[in-house]
């Protein structure tokens, strides 16, 4: 297990963790999401040992991160950062060696990482010779050649094409059936959505919510429940117990059910007013559940104050 | 997989790839052999002078006779080589003179009205030769006149300062020495400070700190560009001794030897404190433009060192000198200035290289500090004192 346990962290009077936790499992992917300037690339390098916490502890199996055990985990900070001189293979070769592995065991790893990631005919070229596709692509090959124990990667999908972030992906889903659980902050929540386990969101230093999508969706108050009745009449749903409508349109209404209420005796009241085109529980996307919980209380109560 | 790394591994792994990117770096190996070619210059040239004034070729019509031995005699006594070639006849003697064959010839030595051929005037060798031609008529009109040449009376020559010409050769090669130093100790100084600011700008440094401490990185660029530097000037002392011994420049090898070590040994020293203080003020910017100025301070110091241990050499016991042959970042340059032109005692060099082992000590505790706490804010110019601050927490 990965485990973040409890970071505080504060720079001056600015306090940019507040208690930050979330554990991630061998062999499963953990989308950390959050605004700008939530805390994602603090908590990252404070599990790097690049900053330190004014409390609590990033612990692997068991024990708190030291210099040793960090040395098995692949990073790709958020600043990409290579020596622009310095040849791909020789610059892969380096960061190996500097990993543990020994001078041969980190020419074939760097030679095997710059195939598999399609740099195989660029290798004795130098970095700043390459396009920023492939730098990331050098960045990536660099956590991944010592054959870490487990990823943190900092936005390792921004400034990618399409197919850029299919090869990463692939490459990232790959770690993960290997068994090394699998950090990744990203702002882009439909990536989240489809690679990740489980996500964490983070928003003024705390974490808001964590688990997998499918019980942040659960845990979200109150279900959302979509139902096409073309030749109803307006209000044909306000008398089932437990329902309030959110909105309707012709017929397409959105019902929010409260906590034991009948969907049955809705879908009965719908049948009553002629044919059903739709039924569904609606599914909240992540880019919802995420605007949801990241909204800022205060504004939050205003706005229901508008609505109201 | 991987096996647990030594603080000692990881420092040669980083110098290591300092000494490798070094050596393919071509503004380095063109710098390299410039200055390599300078030395061998400076070398033959000094040959080539001396071997011009130091040999004469004397021509001689007829049999030289007792005019030999005096034209070499005199010679010895105005510190030249001369060599007798004898010719067969007036016209032989122009066409010697003419092609360069002599340097002069002689007409008629043994006549009443010798007379002297030369392509141009050239004192010393009239001089010479006026002189020997006298010595061979005064000795056989003493003769003649049956007088003893051996009971005249003898010049004996007592010289005061028999060191000084040894001690003038000394401190020509601890001065061309301490050029050596002061420019190696310049260019290694700014390879380390790019250093720093290039893993700084292109934020490798986030990736390199996540596997180890900032002192492993200060250390192995440190050591790994010293070694080249300390390479590079024994190369160059090796060949610079070895050329001068071979073209005969010098002529007290042991001294010349005895110079030379001193000045590495100030190199190593010099370098350690210098690269240091390069190191440290380098973490401080994040853009290679912003280096000039925070280098200033360290540099200029290393330029009035420079400054000073080239008028020591005239002045060796002078206070300028004597004080800064102790003061920690001038010493390296004054102290083997000192040493080959004056009289150092053995206690002043053992405080001298103590008070700058303190200083590198000092300047490695403190700057490791500030370089920790700079070398991971990568936007615009840090503080000192907010470094200083940031490498304790």
């Amino acid at each position: 297990m990965l485990e973040f346990d409890g970071l505080h962290k504060s720079y001056g009077d600015h306090h940019v963790l507040e208690g930050v936790g979330f554990t991630v499992a061998p062999g499963s992917m953990f989308g950390f999401c959050g605004s700008n300037g939530a805390g994602k690339t603090t908590t990252m390098r404070i599990a790097m040992g690049l900053a330190r916490a004014d409390a609590g502890e990033v612990r692997w199996r068991g024990r708190p991160l030291d210099e040793e055990s960090r040395r098995r985990i692949g990073y790709m900070p958020e600043e990409r950062g290579l020596y622009p001189k310095m040849r791909v293979g020789e610059q892969l070769t380096y960061f190996a060696r500097l990993h543990g592995l020994d001078a041969a065991a980190a020419a074939r790893a760097a030679e095997e990482w710059a195939g598999r990631l399609g740099l195989g005919e660029r290798r004795r070229s130098r970095v700043e010779e390459l396009s920023l596709g492939n730098q990331q692509r050098v960045q990536l090959a660099a956590a991944l050649v010592s054959r870490p124990e487990v990823l943190i990667l900092d936005e390792p999908f921004s400034g990618l094409d399409p197919v850029g972030v299919d090869a990463l992906a692939d490459a990232l889903l790959e770690q993960c059936r290997g068994g090394v659980p699998v950090v990744f902050s990203s702002h882009q929540l439909d990536l989240v959505e489809r690679l990740c386990d489980s996500v964490g969101i983070l928003a003024r230093g705390r974490m808001v919510a964590t688990g997998t999508v499918e019980e942040l969706r659960r845990r979200e108050s109150g279900r959302v429940l979509r139902v096409v009745v073309p030749d109803a009449a307006p209000g044909w749903a306000g008398a089932v117990p437990g329902v309030s409508v959110v909105s309707e349109q012709a017929g397409d209404t959105l019902l929010d059910l409260a906590e034991g209420a009948d969907d049955q005796a809705v879908l009965a009241a719908a049948l009553r007013t002629g044919r059903v085109t739709h039924f569904a529980w609606r599914q909240a996307t992540l880019v919802e559940l995420f605007r949801e919980a990241v909204a800022d209380p205060a504004q939050q109560a205003a706005r229901q104050e508008v609505a109201a | 997989m991987s096996a647990p790394l030594s603080s000692g591994q990881l420092v040669r792994l980083v110098a290591a790839r300092e000494v490798s990117t070094r050596l393919r770096d071509k503004t380095f190996l063109v710098s390299s052999a410039v200055m390599l070619l300078i030395i061998l210059g400076i070398l033959v040239f000094q040959a080539v002078v001396n071997s011009g004034s130091d040999e004469n070729r004397i021509g001689v019509v007829g049999d030289p006779g007792a005019l030999g031995p005096a034209l070499e005699a005199q010679g010895e006594l105005l510190g030249r080589d001369v060599t007798v070639v004898g010719l067969d006849d007036d016209v032989a003697a122009r066409t010697a003179v003419e092609d360069e064959d002599v340097d002069a010839a002689v007409l008629g030595a043994t006549g009443g009205a010798p007379e002297l051929l030369v392509r141009e005037s050239d004192p010393t060798v009239e001089g010479l030769v006026s002189g020997a031609v006298g010595a061979v008529a005064l000795q056989r009109v003493l003769t003649e006149a049956g007088v003893d040449p051996g009971g005249l009376p003898q010049l004996t020559v007592t010289a005061l300062d028999e060191s000084s010409a040894a001690a003038g050769q000394r401190t020509a090669v601890a001065l061309v020495g301490v050029v050596l130093l002061y420019s190696l100790i310049v260019l290694f100084g700014q390879f380390v400070a790019q250093g720093v600011v290039e893993e700084k700008a292109s934020r490798v440094v986030e990736l390199l700190l996540a596997t180890m401490r900032p002192w492993h990185l200060l250390a192995g660029k440190i050591l790994g560009l010293g070694a080249l530097g300390l390479a590079q000037i024994a190369l160059i002392a090796v060949i610079g001794v070895g050329g001068a011994l071979a073209f005969d420049v010098v002529d007290v090898p042991g001294d010349l030897i005895g110079t030379v070590g001193w000045v590495l040994f100030w190199f190593v020293l010099g370098y350690a404190l210098f690269a240091s203080l390069f190191a440290v003020a380098a973490s401080l910017v994040s853009r290679q433009e912003d280096l000039g100025s925070v280098l200033t301070p360290a540099t200029l110091v290393l330029f009035v060192g420079f400054v000073v241990a080239i008028q020591a050499a005239g002045d060796p016991d002078g206070t300028a000198a004597v004080v800064t042959s102790f003061v920690p970042g001038l010493s390296p340059m004054v102290m083997p200035v000192r040493q080959a032109a004056g009289d150092v005692a053995a206690w002043e060099v053992a405080v001298a290289v103590v008070l700058m082992l303190v200083a590198i000590a000092l300047v490695v505790r403190l700057g490791g500090r500030v370089y920790s706490g700079a070398l991971l804010r990568t936007s615009g110019k840090t503080k000192l004192k907010e470094a200083l601050r940031a490498g304790r927490a």
